[in-house]
């Protein structure tokens, strides 16, 4: 063990007359530890993705999210059952011996792995018939696919001074872990989620926007918001902050997003989401990439009654010059999912 | 009460394994001596059962031969199995003592067989809670289970364990051995027991092994004790190991005996779990037992929170430069090893002891009567 460095008398009376606050201490302390590991670079962003990538290049096909062609190549690799065992051995006689055993037996090993075979051939075909049908099936839905929505930023609603930051910064103020702002830009919300005292990091499909922002105490990585979550484990966020990201999703999108941020959001973890609104969006002005999306701006209400059928408490709160608005969420104990299916937790 | 024929209720008890070395093994035998201890006639019914332990137990189907009326049926839940059909069918008054089960998403894309086992559980604990008359869980967490999937009579009792086999008689081999690497390395002996299996995550115990030696301790060492089943999952563990280097500093032991379990207890500097799924957490108990401190995730971990209390630095996530950060603050501040492991004792003694079994029969008893 290293040397112990907080043996100090008046520490351990603290410990002594409150244990509990003085581990509350150490957890702030703890906090702040890691705050400035990463403020000093020891701790890169990539880092930690790199590891999780590692990982899961060891891992089954289906946990990585490997296509059915790369499955296929290995069954076909061991589709051919080896009766000829290798007979080396380490004694002298031990290769002979082994060598006279395969040849007793092989009539019948040979047998039985000819059946086994020609059982694996057959599934194998079978899977590349499945696998052909697959092909064309995507061929056709890609054809009718919905586009992911960009990242589409009103700049006037989307910046440093914008009316709801404050608002924001109040209700992640108690979150319950590390807090994930997705289409962070050059992370000016996650500087000001740290400087509140909450640990929090950015991620932004935008990969150029990413490179140019002086990283400084702030870890930002240039990754899409639905496959970011894929990589947290279940319930490991404190908080999330949506913004510029949702408007121009597609129900489908929607719906896949906010299934992995409930499943990753601890209980009691915020959800917060700044959306403009449907005339806001539709304005000339509007920045192209709203002509561009497939979906369109929900209004507050429809958000809050999304939110509390998923397993929140939401509120919506409008701007000053209604042309955008704020949703706050916290999230229950248990997920709609777990309260229905109570046995799959 | 008593049976016409004056003797004692029987109050038998089934499961689908009984093993040993095996924390639903030792809680059944254990509550069988429970139960005997206070007057009921038990005998235990297992779908499996261990040669080591075939003169404790029947087979579950042999059970209509030794039925009589007032029997009482604990069936001790820890997975799927043909047991949970067969009690349907006694029509006995059923008793649920239930462990918890890993769900089925945990093993998805590892073991396609433990996917359809986790899946099937689900299925046998819909058929079962409904018609317990009492459901007994090792954590608030599993009580929830309990009562989500239609148990309507519910309370908590902890597990019954041997936690003196981690205080007892380490093995000296192993206790020199790791006493030897420590005095020669430096560093810290970080500890987990539990089953190599995707929802303890010992891939994230790596992970965060990698960072804390980045960090802070450049020779610290990781012990994985326990066995596997799930072969991809180790597999991928020990070329993640290797990967990163870490081939001489990670430690997968498998089984152990009890005298070595309790060296590695001994000789450990902390207990690191982020495990993402513990129906109570046994190990848990042991560490605390051992006056290990522990360092623990929290959320989405299940009952861990509720096992440890205010005996283990509780984080909100794996995230490993927390994880990092919290093991050398363990192993660098003597108050807070202090703090925890005082708190760890404390805790332990609350989940031990003669007054766990004294809560069992309390708790039988009230819904079948006294002995």
């Amino acid at each position: 063990m290293s040397d112990a460095e907080h043996t100090g008398t008046g520490t351990g009376d603290a410990a002594a007359e409150d244990p509990a606050a003085y581990v509350q201490q150490v957890m702030a302390e703890i906090a702040e530890e890691v705050r400035l590991r990463r403020a000093s670079g020891d701790l890169p962003p990539r880092l930690e993705r790199e590891l999780d990538e590692l990982f899961l290049a060891h891992s089954p096909i289906g946990v990585r999210g490997g296509d059915l062609s790369e499955a296929l190549r290995l069954v076909d690799a061991a589709t051919f059952i080896d009766p000829v065992v290798p007979v080396e051995s380490e004694r002298a006689a031990g290769a002979a011996v082994k060598k006279g055993m395969r040849t007793m037996l092989l009539w019948y090993v040979g047998w039985v792995t000819h059946q086994m075979s020609q059982s694996a051939s057959a599934v194998s075909r079978a899977l590349h018939i499945v696998d052909d049908h697959l092909k064309e099936l995507e061929r056709r839905i890609e054809a009718q696919r919905v586009p992911d929505a960009p990242i589409v930023e009103f700049p006037t609603s989307v910046a440093p001074g914008a009316w709801w930051v404050e608002p924001a910064l109040a209700a992640l103020a108690k979150a319950p872990g590390r807090v994930l702002h997705a289409a962070c830009g050059d992370g000016w919300l996650v500087r000001r989620i740290v400087d509140s005292g909450v640990d929090a990091y950015g991620i932004d499909p935008r990969a150029p926007v990413v490179d140019a922002a002086e990283l400084g105490a702030v870890d930002l990585r240039d990754e899409h918001v639905t496959e970011h979550l894929r990589a947290v484990a279940a319930a490991g966020l404190g908080g999330v902050v949506l913004s510029a990201t949702v408007e121009g999703m597609a129900g489908g999108e929607r719906t896949h997003l906010l299934a992995a941020i409930g499943t990753r959001l601890a209980p009691g973890g915020t959800l917060v989401i700044h959306s403009v609104g449907r005339g806001t969006w539709e304005a000339a002005d509007a920045p192209y990439g709203a002509d561009l999306a497939p979906g369109r701006p929900l209004r507050p209400e429809t958000w809050c009654r999304l939110l509390e059928d998923s397993g929140y408490s939401a509120t919506a709160q409008p701007g000053p010059d209604g042309s955008d608005f704020l949703v706050t969420a916290v999230r229950s104990g248990l997920t709609p999912y777990e309260q229905r299916e109570p046995g799959i937790r | 009460m008593t049976t016409a024929a004056g003797r004692p209720v029987a109050v038998h008890q089934f499961l689908p394994a009984l093993n040993p070395h095996d924390a639903t093994g030792t809680h059944t035998l254990k509550l069988r001596d429970v139960l005997r201890a206070a007057g009921w006639r038990s005998d235990i019914f297992a779908e499996a059962v261990h040669e080591d332990l075939a003169a404790e137990a029947y087979k579950h189907w042999a059970y209509p031969e030794h039925a009589a009326d007032g029997d009482v049926a604990v069936y001790q839940f820890t997975t799927s199995s043909a047991v949970a059909p067969f009690l349907a069918e006694q029509g006995l008054p059923l008793i649920l003592d239930f462990h918890n089960f890993t769900s089925p998403e945990l093993f998805a894309g590892w073991e396609p067989g433990n996917v359809t086992r986790a899946a099937l559980a689900a299925d046998d604990l819909a058929l079962l809670a409904p018609e317990a008359i009492l459901g007994l869980a090792r954590s608030a967490y599993s009580e929830q289970t309990l009562r989500h999937a239609g148990c309507r009579r519910t309370t908590v009792t902890p597990a019954l364990a041997d936690y003196a086999r981690v205080t007892a008689n380490p093995d000296p081999r192993v206790a020199a051995e790791l006493r030897e690497r420590r005095a020669a390395d430096g560093g810290a002996d970080i500890l987990f027991v539990g089953r190599v299996v995707p929802s303890k995550a010992q891939h994230e115990l790596v992970k965060a092994l990698w960072t804390y030696r980045r960090l802070y301790d450049p020779v610290a060492r990781l012990h994985l004790v326990g066995g596997t089943s799930s072969y991809a999952y180790s597999k991928a563990l020990y070329d993640y190991v290797e990967d990163l280097g870490l081939a001489s500093a990670v430690r997968l032991t498998g089984e152990v005996s009890d005298a070595a379990l309790a060296a590695y207890y001994e000789q450990a500097d902390v207990f690191l779990s982020l495990s993402v799924h513990e129906g109570f957490g046994v190990p848990l108990v042991e560490a605390m037992t051992a006056g290990l401190p522990i360092v623990a995730r929290g959320a989405g971990a299940g009952a861990v929170t509720q096992t440890v209390r205010d005996a283990a630095l509780v984080l909100e996530s794996g995230d490993p430069a927390y994880v990092a950060a919290a093991l050398h603050r363990v192993c660098t501040d003597d108050v807070l090893r202090r703090t925890l492991a005082d708190n760890g004792r404390h805790r332990a003694a609350e989940l031990q002891g003669e007054k766990v079994g004294h809560e069992f029969v309390e708790a039988i008893a009230g819904v079948v009567g006294r002995p």
